[in-house]
């Protein structure tokens, strides 16, 4: 018995000598599982035999999917009675005891209920996944293949909208533009609020895979999403850990919530399947630039030039001595003060040129999945492999992705011995517009469309050719020029691989071994002409080679136990990971090429070479435990312990401990709740304590670099030297987020309507935070552990199965999140300043404050009231300050700082996402809605480029600055005036689809769906500028700061799906 | 059964300790930083000792124009002003507060300028210390040079914070701590006794060409006559410490180290200069700020410039027209106040370093325009650019209002903006021109008259000479020699003019009004304050 059950040929040496007892006689069951309303038969449901050992213990045996007609058949079952559950997505549960006799057949039905929400029985945790029932902290799942449609680039756009207290806010239109992905708020203010991606089980580092670029007029745009690299198509679901009970087994880096994303995996029942998924889509500008026309600014230079009085200029020699001596300027009449001096008629040519039109586009993307999966029961496999081109709405501006991807489990030893292969490598190649993140006096392209005088044409012809017109050696520069003749490409080749086994030791006690390596290469090509004043203005041709590699390699080892006694249940996990970080940049620029013909492909034809080159390393070491119990099934405990060690921070402050614990009372399983309307009834409680592990490494020493800054002519010859970078901190330590949390999960009239209201509280304390030190100090700032943070938060998700009939089923759901975040305490400080405000003569001017008392993203500025006759700007002041008469500043005193006051709040006061899908015959429809209410936004955009005094400059403006009353030498100045509100709502996503009725068509195809979707189709806001979702980093902690974003695009699609 | 399941408990106990076998092993969390330095694996020899010097040199270009030092010292007093042109140069209201000196602790001026000008000079401040601390324990030659350079040096970024807010708190370790404010007196005999212990302790009196810009005995000396020639108010704290606001602050009664008077001092420190015979008068004014002024016979402690990227003198970007320094296009800023360029006799050609009326380009002699379409069009008379000499609105100022400082001449071999040309703190005319009024204040007017008449009288003679002299006429005359080198507040707080000039003789309108005495020393900043409660105000604000 021992001799046949022994295996050769074991993968892992230490499993030999192993042995499984048998099953000693067989009986059957067959059965077929249906839908309650339709009486059909369901496809794809589970069927799981639960059988009991020594009287005692229930545990999950073998299961089987039911086959096209909901019918299965399971063989070689122990005789007797035993429990055979079915479940399947978007269906209650259900159970029942059959007897089965010793070579007999046993018949089972299954009449299952749709339910309001569609949702796997089994919830993908930290570490493992736990049965639904079990879960005591807040998690909420979005499967992928209910989530948004249409253009997706990566797996943060398929949580918008359907988490509750999740916020994915895309930073701009961009083609595979980043995200602030904030769960809950966020929960740190200088360290990162981004959540902890994990792959497939495996702690994915979310940083930047490509090089930053150079800056044109500002810094440089934002990186893009580093996970582009993710084929949305290959996500099967992704889990969201909010609380921090759930996310503490993440312990150090889970105080910003954890997203947990699984990809798809081979399926032996149904078969081999090959399916082919794939879209075009069209996208436009949904707003642009609203600049004055042509003629428009014609008409009101000239008319501004027909205020000026003669007298409003006057020249006289006032010198007594030799020098002829002018005095030329206008005196500061009404007249004059909203008067442009005659010579500004020559600012005026004769095109019209629409420069936001010139440089946006009707881009076309497209995207094609291919992938094969099947298997036995003991193999399975995917393959996948996946195309995607996406145009940018703007020129130049787009992404490209290749990747493929191989995933195959494989069981052995009678399902005792389990492993897990994943590798996926993608190559992105980005195409980069030239634009800024925020900006000062030169700009990128958006500048230049906003300024860009509309009566100068795009391209001139003359002796030498048809080229590009430019103003010529100054700070402005043709747009569509600059997004055309500047070189600004990137590539990263991204490999994600992971390999686990796992091992049954004994019943119930699992063993499991991962090795997971995450590498990223990522280069980044500039080059700047000569033909292009940007090129010119950078030394005669600007070329740069960047590379940027990322390597993360993971080792995690854990035990899991678990086991079912009766109605009671435990499972605890117990594990170590030990993760290496390494980052490593070289770059290489050149400068001045006597020939564009190079590009950046042959720097050492430059004039002037320059090296970089930069590394850096960190460890984290973990070991960790849950132990999860339930007792007659009615009430759960969960408790969390991970103990975490990091290189990053100071000596002696490496280790800490985060704890959590949780508990759940399954109160529809009581006898007294059985008279209450719920079909289900939870309610759920926890606590924890989380860390915020992102300082930079080496931060807690004195650090000494070589740089530019360090280096000192003595005798004309450079001197290479060395400066401190940073003070040090011997008491950096980690920023610790605590969390209760505490929700009902409930459902009513049979599971057709179901939700969960929860509410959340907590509080960061050691707040990573770059502070002001007392001088002297080698520099001014040191990271340093102060101040604390604190949030709270209520959220509501809801799901209705409203209609299920046999051919009409509709769904609806919709998550409701507000949340309220303080800052507590700065250290004393009374406040930050942050929300640096870009623009020409905005040097120093701040836009928010970090204030104890208030949240963050509060804005801070002058009042502003009006105009006066002359068209300058009044703000509100107090009797104190000079110029101020009767709360109102005179005639050309600006706001003073003592009136700066609260002006504004950038967060909303609810966010809500609405979604529906309709299903009638072979139709269906689906949409989201998104909406945030009472938020502000500050538009930096309208401050700097409504105001009629870039006339001064032979620039152009926003149209809005025409109708207002401000003066055309009124300096741009930062207030109230430009905070506006922001709430919106968005029609993200509409779909239409069509199940074709393939034997008609085709015999191998086993279903086909042809859809056609519209994103971003309607956006109702009051707000002015191009959207109300905007995010320019400016500053710590910024939000709500729109400055000339990327115009978000509004892309019609069409697609089909095909399997066979 | 039994057997299984012993078999199995020591299989399951032999794979748990394989499995955290990599406990033991990786538990290990130092860093070792792969391309930083620390400061334990550093300074070992002369190469790694020159290289840390070099750091705590190079933050005196923070000192020089154009950054807020600079900038704090010239737009705050009548040299300088930056108006707002259309919406350019408004920033945040900073320029017009620091040039009508309404700041406060926590105004614009103050946040950027004032703080500014603390951090860069503390920072200078701490880079000496962690050096000095670091050097002790290096072998490498002429350590005791090396030490007293690094002292004199952080004798100077003192003499800033000294100078602009007073008394603050002298450091020497390199631990952050919380201090408080030391008098200015306590402070201003610290900076005496370094540099005096840095001159007769290690600094050479001339270095060669190789080490051109490196400190002398002349630099801590030209410091300590600079000093004693202010001592009537860099030992006070403030108005309500002394210093008279609207009257001249003599040298004369002040008591220095070895108990000499001030005046005395100065004089003494001057000589050592002149008769030093390591300094003369350069043949012509110019040639004391071109591009290739290293070579300065005039030089005394300048901060080193060279045109290449991050190293050179950017002046002229922050003053010049968009359209006269071609390619590059400048920001059209910091204008020259007309009172003071009115003051210039014409017949002084030190004036000529003002730019006014019709404009070249600086480097091709051309003439130029104003800007059309923000582009520099062809030249036609009728679109000349001209720089005149009043500004009618501070607050919205057309482009060619106000005469430019245009005294360090664009470097032909310019790297973007970055010009070669030196900057002196201390050159040989403000010898001269420290010697003339102390030896005015101790009675010797005679002499006074001849010191400033030699100045005048150089090869290139600049103007003509003086018949008499008084503090007036001492006061003009460092205008004329100093304008744009940052000495005009200091002069204007010891002649008692710098909270009490007002723009009406410039025709400014919305600019500086008269103001309250306690505005001789800079606010502390509120940032500072907040940083290290320790702080104390200085009083007024």
């Amino acid at each position: 018995m021992m001799q046949r059950n022994r295996h050769v040929g074991l993968i892992l040496a230490f499993l030999s000598f192993l042995a499984i007892p048998l099953a000693a006689q067989n009986g059957t069951i067959h059965g077929q599982v249906v839908d309650s309303i339709t009486q059909q038969g369901l496809a794809g449901a589970t069927v799981q035999l639960l059988f009991r050992t020594a009287g005692l213990t229930v545990q999950p045996g073998r299961q089987i999917v039911t086959d096209a007609d909901g019918r299965f058949s399971l063989g070689d079952v122990v005789p007797g009675a035993v429990t055979v559950k079915a479940t399947r997505i978007g269906y209650g549960p259900q159970q029942q005891e059959v007897n089965v006799t010793a070579g007999g057949t046993a018949e089972a039905r299954f009449v299952l209920s749709p339910q309001a929400s569609i949702l796997e029985p089994v919830v993908v945790t930290g570490y493992g996944s736990q049965r639904r029932e079990a879960i005591t902290g807040s998690v909420a799942t979005v499967e992928a293949n209910t989530a948004n449609v249409g253009v997706k680039t990566n797996a943060d756009q398929l949580l918008q909208g359907r988490a509750a207290g999740v916020e994915v806010l895309q930073n701009n239109g961009e083609p595979g533009a980043g995200a602030q992905v904030l769960i809950r708020g966020g929960s740190s203010l200088s360290a990162t609020n981004d959540p902890l991606y994990v792959i497939d089980g495996v702690p994915v580092n979310n940083v930047a895979t490509e090089p930053q670029s150079i800056g044109v007029g500002g810094d440089p745009s934002l990186p893009r999403n580093p996970l582009n690299l993710i084929n949305p198509g290959d996500i099967q679901s992704i889990t969201v850990l909010k609380d921090a009970s759930a996310t503490a087994i993440y312990g150090s880096r889970a105080s910003n919530g954890v997203i947990l994303i699984e990809t798809k995996r081979g399926n032996a029942s149904s078969g081999p399947t090959f399916e082919y998924d794939g879209y075009v889509s069209t996208s436009s500008p949904l707003r642009r630039l609203d600049v004055l026309t042509g003629n428009e600014y014609r008409n009101f230079v000239q008319n501004s030039v027909a205020s000026w009085r003669t007298d409003s200029t006057s020249f006289s020699s006032r010198h007594p001595g030799t020098d002829t001596i002018f005095t030329k300027h206008f005196a500061d009449s009404a007249a004059a003060f909203n008067a442009l001096a005659p010579s500004h008629l020559a600012d005026l040519g004769s095109a019209n040129t629409d420069w936001a039109a010139a440089i946006t586009r009707s881009a076309v993307s497209h995207n094609h999945n291919l992938s094969f999966s099947g298997g036995t029961e003991a193999t399975r496999y995917r393959a996948s492999l996946n195309y995607a081109n996406q145009q940018g709405v703007t020129l130049s501006s787009g992404l490209e992705r290749i990747q493929g991807r191989l995933s195959a489990t494989h069981s052995d030893l009678n399902n005792r011995l389990r492993m897990d292969v994943n590798v996926t490598t993608s190559r992105v190649n980005n195409t980069y517009l030239t634009y800024e993140n925020n900006g000062g006096f030169e700009g990128g392209v958006f500048e230049n469309v906003a300024t860009f005088n509309p009566t100068l044409p795009v391209t001139v012809t003359d002796s030498t050719g048809t080229h590009f017109y430019e103003v010529g050696g100054t700070s402005i520069r043709n747009p569509v020029a600059l997004a055309s003749q500047i070189t600004n490409i990137g590539q990263t080749t991204r490999t994600l691989a992971n390999g686990s086994a796992s091992f049954d030791l004994i019943s119930g006690l699992t063993a499991k071994v991962t090795v997971g390596l995450d590498h990223s290469g990522g280069q980044r090509q500039e080059y700047y002409p000569q033909s292009n004043p940007v090129g010119v203005a950078l030394g005669g041709g600007f070329a740069r080679q960047a590379d940027l590699e990322n390597t993360t390699q993971t080792l995690q080892t854990q035990l899991n136990y678990q086991r079912q006694f009766g109605n009671n249940t435990v499972d605890v996990v117990g594990g170590y990971e030990y993760s290496k970080f390494r980052t490593s940049s070289l770059t290489a620029q050149g400068i001045g090429f006597f020939t564009d013909a190079f590009s950046f492909n042959n720097l050492g034809a430059a004039t002037t070479r320059t090296t970089f080159s930069d590394a850096a390393e960190s460890r984290l070491v973990s070991v960790f435990s849950r132990a999860n119990v339930g007792f007659n099934d009615r009430f759960y405990v969960t408790g969390v312990l991970r103990y975490d060690g990091s290189s990053r921070f100071a000596v002696g402050h490496k280790w800490a401990a985060f704890p959590g614990v949780s508990g759940s009372w399954h109160l529809s399983q009581e006898s007294f709740a059985k008279n209450l309307p719920f079909s289900d009834l939870k309610l759920r409680v926890g606590w924890g304590l989380q860390g915020n592990p992102s300082v930079d490494p080496y931060t807690s020493l004195i650090t000494l670099a070589g740089s530019t800054d360090a280096t000192y002519p003595w005798g004309d010859t450079p001197q290479g030297g060395v400066l401190a970078t940073s003070n040090g901190n011997p008491n950096l330590k980690w920023e610790q987020t605590s969390q209760i949390d505490g929700a009902v999960d409930f459902a009513i009239l049979n599971n057709r309507i179901s939700g969960t209201v929860e509410y959340y509280h907590k509080n960061t304390k050691d707040l990573l935070l770059t502070v002001n030190v007392s001088e002297p100090a080698l520099v001014s700032t040191q990271l340093t552990n102060i101040g604390s943070l604190s949030g709270h938060g209520l959220e509501l998700s809801l799901d209705a199965l409203a209609i299920s009939r046999p051919n009409l089923t509709w769904r609806g759901g919709l998550v409701l999140a507000a949340e309220r975040n303080k800052v507590v305490d700065l250290g004393g400080q009374a406040y930050i300043s942050t929300g640096f405000v870009s623009g020409q003569g905005q040097s120093n001017q701040v836009s928010e404050r970090l204030i104890p008392g208030y949240p963050v993203g509060t804005f801070y500025g002058p009042v502003f009231l009006g105009w006066d006759a002359q068209g300058h700007q009044i703000f509100q002041c107090s009797a104190a300050t000079p110029g101020c008469v009767g709360g109102k500043t005179t005639t050309g005193s600006g706001p003073d700082q003592a009136d700066y006051r609260v002006i504004g709040n950038a967060n909303p006061d609810f966010t809500l996402g609405v979604h529906s899908e309709v299903t009638w015959n072979r139709f269906d429809l689906s949409f989201l809605v998104r909406a945030a209410v009472g938020q502000d936004v500050f538009n930096n955009t309208a401050l700097v480029y409504s105001t009629k005094s870039d006339a001064l400059q032979g620039k152009n403006f926003l149209r809005a600055a025409l109708t207002d009353s401000t003066g055309i030498h009124e300096p741009a100045i930062f207030s109230s005036r430009w905070v506006e509100n922001a709430s919106f709502v968005r029609l993200q996503n509409i779909t239409v689809g069509y199940d074709l009725n393939l034997p008609l068509l085709t015999r191998s195809a086993r279903s086909a769906r042809l859809y056609v979707s519209a994103d971003n189709l309607i956006l109702i806001t009051g707000y002015s500028g191009l959207d109300p979702e905007v995010f320019t980093s400016n500053g710590l902690a910024t939000r709500g700061l729109d400055y000339l974003t990327y115009p978000r695009p509004r892309t019609i699609t069409g697609g089909l799906r095909l399997l066979f | 059964m039994t057997r299984l399941s012993v078999t199995m408990s020591l299989r399951a106990a032999g794979l748990v300790t394989l499995l955290f076998l990599p406990v033991q092993a990786c538990t290990d969390l130092t860093e070792n930083p792969p391309s930083q330095i620390t400061s334990s694996n550093f300074f070992r020899n002369e190469a790694e000792v020159l290289a840390g010097l070099a750091g705590v040199y190079a933050q005196l270009r923070s000192t020089a124009p154009e950054g807020s030092i600079y900038d704090a010292n010239e737009i705050s007093s009548d040299e300088m002003v930056v108006p707002t042109r259309g919406s350019d140069w408004f920033d945040n209201g900073q320029w017009i507060d620091l040039h009508n000196q309404t700041w406060t602790a926590t105004s614009a001026a103050t946040l950027n300028f004032f703080n500014g000008a603390w951090n860069s000079a503390y920072t200078g401040v701490a880079r000496a210390n962690l050096f000095l601390s670091a050097v002790q324990n290096a072998s490498v030659p002429n350590k005791a040079s090396i030490i007293a350079e690094a002292r004199a040096l952080r004798a100077f970024y003192y003499y800033i914070l000294m100078d602009m807010f007073g008394g603050v708190p002298i450091v020497t370790t390199t631990d952050i701590a919380l201090r408080p404010r030391n008098t200015r007196r306590e402070v201003f005999d610290f900076i005496e006794s370094e540099l005096i212990a840095a001159r007769d302790s290690g600094l050479p009196a001339t270095r060669p060409a190789s080490d051109n810009g490196r400190l002398t005995k002349g630099a801590a000396d030209a410091i300590l006559a600079n000093m004693y020639i202010n001592a009537g108010v860099f030992t006070k704290d403030g108005a309500k410490g002394g210093i008279n606001a609207t009257g001249y602050n003599s040298c004369q009664g002040i008591t220095v180290a070895g108990g000499t008077d001030a005046c005395q001092a100065a004089i003494a420190a001057a000589d050592r200069i002149l008769n030093s015979g390591n300094y003369s008068l350069a043949d012509s004014f110019p040639k004391v700020f071109r591009y290739d002024n290293f070579s300065s016979p005039e030089n005394i402690f300048v901060v080193k410039f060279i045109a290449a990227d991050g190293l050179g003198l950017d002046i002229n970007m922050a003053a010049l027209h968009y359209c006269q320094y071609a390619p590059l296009s400048p920001w059209n800023g910091f204008a020259i106040m007309a009172a003071a360029y009115n003051t210039f006799d014409p017949a002084d050609k030190r004036r000529r370093t003002i730019l006014i009326g019709a404009q070249n380009d600086v480097l091709t002699g051309q003439p130029v325009t104003h800007r059309v379409s923000g582009s520099c069009p062809a030249y036609t008379p009728a679109n000349a650019l001209i720089f005149t000499d009043t500004i009618a609105d501070i607050h919205s100022a057309t482009e060619g209002e106000g005469p430019r400082i245009y005294k360090w001449p664009a470097d032909p071999n310019h790297v973007q903006q970055n010009s070669g040309n030196d900057f002196a703190w201390f050159r040989l005319g403000e010898i001269y021109l420290i010697k003339a009024e102390a030896e005015f204040e101790t009675g010797n007017a005679a002499q006074a008259l001849t010191l400033i008449n030699t100045l005048r009288n150089r090869t290139d003679a600049v103007a003509p000479p003086l018949a008499a002299v008084s503090r007036q006429v001492i006061l003009n005359e460092r205008l004329f020699e100093l304008v744009g080198e940052e000495k005009r507040r200091q002069d204007l707080i010891r002649f008692g003019g710098f909270t009490s000039r007002t723009d009406a003789a410039s025709g400014l309108a919305g600019g500086k009004v008269a103001r309250g005495n306690d505005y001789v020393l800079m606010p502390i900043p509120q940032t500072q304050i907040d940083a290290n409660p320790k702080l104390t105000q200085n009083p007024g604000y």
